[in-house]
């Protein structure tokens, strides 16, 4: 298992350039997902990772190794198709033993090899069926004992799971993590799914439609603290609040216009926090506390009309109307059987925070 | 350098030459159709003067009409009888008759004529354009029902449920929604035909009489007879025709399944 | 739902058969019965006289004699010659225009690929005739440039019939592997390179096996008309050597003898049929994942 560093890495299509200046590091034996919304570049660069287009400007290094010139079947980096792409003219046994048939491995070799890989996918009953037999899990499979058998450095998973239902991926998620456990093989994993991208990875990469990456880190870092609007609304949902920066007295304010001061607590205070500047605030849904009556002990607070009820069985999301206009998220768990308080459509409620759930950003 | 040069770009090489062989004879018929010379092999200088006569010759004219009459017939038989059948047997058993039309292409066209001519012999009807007509259709049968039926096999059969759902008739679903979607297939249908009929040696060769001249056997009396350059105008234009079928069906038809 | 059952009721279940039948008359009356009538013909002794004189397999077993014998092979030969020359210089083509040409290219390229096909047949016989002749192209050109002192006749020769024959049906065996080779999924070849296949390996192990269908399609469009021949022959081979097509214009046109130009005609049209169904049957175990579209 290898690392692949990326460095200014450029990609145009048609003249407007997807990728400028990208850099990038994938740690060696992590499972990394590169995430963002369709068209944002993530398979462009998985394809140049994998060679299959050519980078403008820039260098793709596999450990220490530049491949930037290496042709596709000479890079130690296997892909797994979205489509699958298995070769219909040959059976399970023999799709998967390609890349062994190939570099002319001797044919007990390439046996034990691809009997024990398929083994590792459960597919031993399958090993010798045509591949138009299989379910698409079973090809999804297929692919990936494919793409393994040859011990490659990298693996690269091109929206792997998108053409499964749900119960299925979630399946195959899972599965995914065992496999990368055992064999210890970096992964590069492309989606625009968060929730998979949550579920299976060590470091996420989060891409904007601008090609450019947002931010990197392990799925909590990037919930719980986000570095932009962008990446606080695109994992899972937030509210994100406008307003200017008010600093007195070492305490850090946002003014909402017409909603009111609130209090943020900053972790370390970065260049751009000024007085008077324009700053955003991300406050995700479940970190508010809704009440009819009054609490103690939160530090910031305001109140609305409840709008909307929405009951998703173990929580229960409430959208409420503030006084500036301003349409609130609130998940509440549904912890208790009976509950205390019931709030009903049309009611006035108070929204409870406290300062340290509270991310600051600057856009 | 040159070696080098030849491996990365030996395939375009290989195109061009196989294009160069197949347009060279081309080429030059059209080139001496503009000789000023009777004898048609020796270059004398250029002259336009045997278009004129092809624009005069009224058996020219005569023999073309005749090869296009037969081959619009061809082409609206072809159309009817298989849109016909494509459309009826679409949901029934029938369907699976279809593939027997492939015979029709699948032996050589001299047994299909050489039969023809033996069984219109046999039940004494006259050659002529009847049953030249009948010949083509067969052949036209062959391309038009395959090509009809996987264009209509293509359309999502819950369009056809959501216009009676909206309350068209069979009918007018038929004449309003499935016609305007199979239109590619049947442009290149029509153009497939009706290219074949003008093109066809074999059948008119064996299933006119005397009394039905169609191009073909034309040109192939004039060969037999007295080869002159009029014969390269007549080619030539009638490259420029097929030309222009073949635009019209790289446009419209080529979308359609025809291999 | 009631209407649309009744509508589906009538024109799905009662009529078709009726709207449907037009087609199948027709096949029936002008495909079928002609070729159960030449089937029959050829057993009866002497036709043209009287078509009851008698059921004989005189005529067949006439034609095992050593002049048709060879005529029926000569026939073959030029067949499959022709069918193989198409294919070593088709497939490259063919290949070009699927995977390697830009599309704008590729539209210019299938444009004068399909004009000769378009064009009348006796067209381009009547081009060669031109080409080959004694004081035609190739001679004025060798000629001018020294490197003969007399023209050479190169029409009425075996050699002249093939390359016409090769001509004529050239962009029939490329069509058919240009278009299954375009519906290529190229994600296969994507992967057959990352797994560590170069292009030359990908091309013998993936590209090439799957384009077999168009292959053998393409062969039995050029194999099947190839073998029936009889208008090359004819002009450009002087009418100097006999051929299948050749022999049945003989018997129905000339010698008037229906007998045994029905007797030839069916015999060809067996071997044809036999060739074909043997092809094709032993690809279709093969190759079954194609879905069969033609």
């Amino acid at each position: 298992m290898k690392s692949i560093h990326l460095e200014f890495i450029k990609k145009s299509y048609n003249e407007s350039a997807i990728i400028e200046n990208l850099n990038l590091t994938v740690p060696s034996g992590a499972f990394f997902a590169l995430l963002g919304p369709s068209g944002c570049g993530k398979t462009t660069l998985l394809r140049l990772i994998a060679g299959f287009e050519k980078v403008e400007a820039g260098r793709i290094l596999l450990g220490d190794e530049d491949i930037t010139n290496l042709p596709i079947h000479k890079r130690k980096v296997n892909t797994v198709f979205q489509n699958y792409a298995l070769f219909p003219h040959l059976n399970v046994f023999e799709n998967v033993a390609y890349s062994l048939t190939i570099r002319k491995i001797p044919q007990d070799v390439i046996k034990k090899k691809v009997t024990s890989i398929i083994k590792a996918v459960h597919l031993e009953e399958h090993i010798f069926k045509s591949i138009r037999q299989l379910s698409g899990g079973q090809k999804q499979r297929v692919a990936l004992a494919r793409a393994m058998v040859n011990d490659p450095e990298v693996l690269l998973l091109d929206e792997p799971l998108a053409a499964l239902d749900l119960k299925l991926r979630e399946r195959m998620l899972i599965e995914l993590i065992d496999l990368q456990n055992i064999l210890k093989t970096t992964f590069i994993y492309v989606t625009h799914d968060q929730f998979e991208a949550l579920t299976v990875a060590d470091y996420i990469a989060l891409m904007n439609h601008d090609g450019k990456i947002e931010q990197i880190g392990t799925p909590k870092e990037i919930y719980e603290f986000p570095i932009s609007t962008f990446v606080a609304k695109f994992i899972g949902s937030t509210n994100i609040f406008q307003g200017t920066l008010q600093l007195q007295n070492n305490e850090v304010r946002l003014e909402v216009p017409k909603l009111g001061s609130f209090l943020v607590m900053v972790q370390e205070k970065k260049k751009w926090m000024l007085d008077g500047v324009t700053a955003f605030m991300s406050l995700r849904p479940e970190k508010i506390l809704l009440s009819i009556g009054v609490r103690e002990g939160f530090a910031n607070r305001s109140a609305g009309i409840v709008e909307s009820i929405v009951y998703h069985g173990r929580s229960t999301q409430y959208n409420i109307r503030l006084k500036n206009n301003f349409l609130v998220q609130v998940f509440e768990q549904n912890e208790e059987h009976f509950e205390k308080e019931v709030v009903d459509y049309n009611d006035e409620v108070q929204l409870y925070w406290q300062k340290e759930n509270v991310i600051l950003l600057e856009r | 350098m040159v070696k080098e040069y030849l491996g990365r770009y030996w395939l375009i090489f290989f195109v061009a030459a196989v294009y160069l062989f197949l347009y060279i004879p081309i080429a030059v018929l059209i080139t001496f159709s503009f000789n000023s010379f009777l004898y048609p092999f020796q270059w004398v200088s250029f002259s336009t003067k045997w278009y004129w006569e092809l624009w005069h010759s009224s058996e020219i004219w005569e023999v073309t009409q005749n090869s296009i009459i037969v081959a619009v017939s061809a082409v609206i038989l072809s159309l009817l009888l298989g849109l016909s059948f494509v459309f009826y047997s679409a949901r029934s058993r029938l369907r699976f008759v279809a593939p027997f039309f492939y015979a029709n292409l699948a032996i050589p066209e001299i047994v299909l004529a050489v039969g023809l001519l033996s069984f219109f012999n046999f039940f004494s009807v006259p050659l002529g354009f009847t049953t030249l007509i009948a010949g083509h259709t067969i052949i036209g049968l062959g391309y038009s029902i395959p090509i009809l039926q996987s264009s209509f096999a293509e359309i999502d059969y819950s369009i056809i449920e959501s216009s009676l759902d909206l309350g068209a008739t069979i009918h007018q679903t038929f004449f309003l929604i499935i016609i305007p979607m199979m239109a590619p297939a049947i442009i290149a249908c029509s153009l497939l035909v009706f290219t074949l009929s003008l093109d066809d040696f074999i059948i008119a060769f064996f299933c006119t009489g005397e009394t039905a001249q169609t191009l073909s056997l034309y040109i192939l009396s004039t060969i037999r007879t007295g080869i002159t350059p009029t014969i390269n105008a007549l080619s030539s234009c009638m490259l420029l025709l097929s030309s222009l079928l073949v635009v019209i069906f790289c446009s419209f038809g080529s979308r359609v399944r025809v291999l | 739902m009631n209407i649309f059952k009744q509508c589906k009721q009538y024109f799905f279940e009662d009529l078709p058969f009726f709207f449907s039948m037009p087609a199948i008359v027709w096949e029936v009356i002008f495909f079928c019965i002609p070729i159960i009538c030449i089937v029959g013909i050829s057993f009866i002794k002497n036709w043209d006289v009287s078509a009851f004189s008698g059921i004989t397999l005189f005529h067949y077993i006439k034609l095992f004699q050593p002049i048709y014998l060879k005529i029926i092979v000569r026939s073959f030969l030029l067949a499959i010659w022709t069918s193989f020359l198409c294919l070593m210089f088709g497939y490259p083509l063919a290949y070009y225009l699927a995977c390697k040409a830009s599309q704008s290219i590729r539209n210019i390229l299938l444009f004068f690929l399909i004009l000769p096909l378009w064009t009348n047949f006796l067209t381009l016989i009547y081009a060669w005739y031109f080409v080959l002749e004694k004081h035609g192209l190739i001679n004025d050109i060798l000629l001018s440039l020294g490197l003969i002192s007399a023209p050479l006749v190169m029409l009425h020769s075996l050699f002249a019939i093939s390359i016409v024959t090769f001509y004529c049906y050239l962009p029939f065996m490329i069509l058919p592997i240009y278009v299954i080779l375009e519906k290529l999924d190229r994600t296969l070849v994507d992967a057959s390179q990352d797994l560590g296949a170069n292009m030359r390996q990908t091309f013998l192990r993936i590209i090439f096996p799957l384009s077999i269908p168009g292959v053998l399609t393409g062969f039995l469009l050029v194999f099947v008309p190839a073998f029936g021949e009889f208008a090359i022959p004819l002009f450009i081979g002087g009418d100097k050597y006999m051929f299948t097509g050749s022999l049945i214009e003989h018997y129905f046109l000339i010698a008037r003898n229906s007998s045994m130009g029905a007797a030839v005609t069916s015999l060809s049209c067996l071997l044809v049929l036999v060739v074909t169904l043997f092809l094709r049957w032993s690809i279709k175990k093969k190759f079954s994942y194609i879905e069969g579209r033609k």
